[in-house]
């Protein structure tokens, strides 16, 4: 029986380090049974190198993990056997079908062939897939080969599904349709894991997550706790007509003391600020007149911008 | 869930590939060996004394070598580029499986379960019935000739295995056809006694499995006593393909710890 806060996968340090190169760099989390925990950061954060330790194909150089109450470094088969992985890269197979795809990824499981073949329609049928059952992977389009993943991924009913980076690469029609499946699974009661760069998908999907930056992480809590604890109830946008990057930097120098932080992006500058009308008020005072100013709630793009800004703005350089 | 048991998950990826392909694999195991037995064997057999064979005809002479011979060509098809191509981001086999509870060698052992069982058992086998009709077999010792190519298959699969699963990028793939699959199958005394081949190139001969695989094929269709005890040529075979299977294993195992 589930145990209600039942702790699925525990991280005290954890570390992995190739050659040089520490990839991760001691990071502490536990993840719960029932919930979608996120992990969020730019590409080479860690997030990715974390899922694979979790996912027992990786070797932790130092630190705890236990994934099932169990030890990866002994119990990796046992550990994937309850475990549903999508890859980044599907890695679907293209000389099969779409069904066979299911079928096959069942039998390394032990799943007999004729429960293989029941469940592989019946996930073919959640993802949206049951009319290109005997199709070729190749002629699937990207999103659809990543329910197909996703499908494949739910074969052995898994105590815990891990998705990197679910959306990536996807149009915006096919990333809602996989958000909806994920958040089907969700409310179904299955454990979610997943890295993501895309900000709305976390917010979206995730209940907690962690927003990782060159191998830590750096800040951890609800979507909606991040939000209250790292940056300002609401965000004032400025735009100056055509003014761009170096402009809008100057611009944003004149801004000192208006609000809270104060952030110039490419074509807008973000205004910080717990009351929008005292800013635009503050603005008015010192003469700046953006051509236009919207007001909204803060939102994990915020956030993610506010804790990682500056090292993107340094890798840039 | 033992080894063996893991092993027959893995393989269960070949045969349902298998099941897209068998029909291609009747021309390789019914018509190349007809081809092959009635231009090679008996047409330019026609102009060959049986003295210079060993007293039995040239089509009695080469069956056994084909028989062999068809185990290594599969390889070529089975173990390069499948192999090279599970490790691959566009959909690699080894990949998809790395996140289920199967272990790297156990997809290793399912590879070689169909490459080196399964597939000479069946394919082979039917070459040997085929030639069957030739009357080219002395008794039905002949029968063990399939047992030979599965031991040849079993000496080089695992090689092949550790060769291409080593490989980051397909540039140096042709080079198994190259350096391995032809010279193997040209210079194991399949088609022209293995001493007609000139002092320099005999210990060429001396490595190939094939030529120590056909010596024991033909000691199973033709009587012929083969150049070596029989045990020897065994001993050779199973030598190879444990150390191969050592080396692929090692070799797999690195390739899919990230």
């Amino acid at each position: 029986m589930p145990l209600e806060n039942e702790i699925l996968v525990r991280a005290r340090d954890l570390r992995k380090r190739y050659g040089d190169h520490e990839a991760v760099r001691g990071v502490d989390f536990e993840i719960q049974r029932g919930e979608a925990f996120g992990f969020l950061g730019a590409n080479g954060a860690g997030k990715s190198t974390t899922m694979r330790m979790i996912g027992c194909v990786s070797e932790p150089s130092g630190g705890h993990l236990e994934v099932f109450d169990r030890d990866p470094h002994t119990d990796g088969p046992a550990i994937r056997a309850r475990l549903g992985v999508v890859p980044q890269d599907n890695t679907l197979d293209t000389m099969l079908t779409v069904f066979e795809n299911l079928t096959v990824y069942a039998g390394y499981f032990g799943i007999k062939r004729k429960e293989a073949r029941a469940k592989a329609a019946e996930l073919l049928e959640f993802v949206q897939l049951t009319a290109r059952s005997g199709d070729q992977v190749n002629d699937l389009s990207g999103g659809m080969q990543r329910r197909l993943a996703i499908a494949r991924s739910l074969i052995n009913a898994p105590d815990l599904v891990i998705l990197d980076e679910p959306t990536t690469g996807l149009d915006p029609q096919a990333r809602h349709l996989v958000w909806e499946r994920l958040f089907q699974l969700k409310q179904q009661g299955v454990s979610i894991l997943l890295t993501t760069h895309y900000m709305d998908e976390a917010e979206q999907l995730c209940d907690r997550l962690v927003v990782m930056d060159e191998g830590r992480i750096i800040a951890q809590g609800s979507p909606r706790e991040l939000i209250d604890t790292y940056v300002t109830k609401e965000v004032v946008e400025l735009r100056f007509g055509g003014k761009h990057t170096t402009a809008l930097a100057e611009i944003a120098r004149g801004l000192d003391g208006i609000g809270g932080q104060i952030e110039p992006l490419p074509d807008r500058i973000l205004v910080y600020t717990d009351d929008a009308d005292d800013t635009a008020a503050a603005l008015e005072a010192r003469e700046i007149r953006p051509t236009s100013m919207l007001d909204r709630r803060a939102t994990l793009e915020d956030v993610f911008l506010r804790l990682t800004g500056r090292a993107l703005v340094e890798d840039e350089a | 869930m033992t080894a063996t048991a893991a092993a027959w998950r893995a393989f269960g990826l070949q045969w349902a590939l298998y099941r897209h392909i068998w029909h291609g694999t009747v021309f390789s195991s019914v018509l190349l060996p007809i081809l092959y037995m009635i231009s090679i064997g008996i047409g330019v057999g026609s102009y060959i004394d049986s003295d210079a064979t060993g007293g039995i005809t040239y089509a009695e002479f080469i069956a056994p070598g084909l028989i062999c011979s068809v185990a290594v060509m599969m390889l070529g098809n089975d173990m390069v580029y499948p192999v090279f191509g599970g490790y691959q981001e566009w959909g690699g086999a080894y990949l998809a499986q790395r996140a289920t509870p199967l272990r790297p060698v156990d997809m290793l052992n399912g590879h070689l379960l169909y490459a080196v069982a399964f597939r000479p058992l069946t394919a082979c086998t039917l070459v040997a019935v085929v030639l069957a009709f030739f009357g080219v077999y002395a008794s039905a010792w002949a029968v063990l000739a399939v047992v030979a190519s599965v031991l040849v298959s079993a000496s080089i699969a695992p090689w092949l295995f550790a060769w291409c699963s080593s490989l980051k990028n397909d540039a140096m793939l042709n080079a198994v056809f190259r350096f391995a699959i032809m010279p193997i199958t040209l210079f194991s005394g399949v088609f022209f006694p293995a001493e007609q081949m000139p002092g320099f190139l005999q210990p060429l001969v001396w490595v190939s499995p094939l030529w120590h695989g056909t010596e024991l094929a033909r000691a199973a269709t033709a009587g012929v006593a083969p150049a070596l005890p029989p045990a020897a040529h065994i001993a050779y075979l199973a030598l190879l393909a444990v150390g191969g299977w050592f080396a692929a294993r090692r070799v797999i195992v690195r390739r899919l710890s990230f």
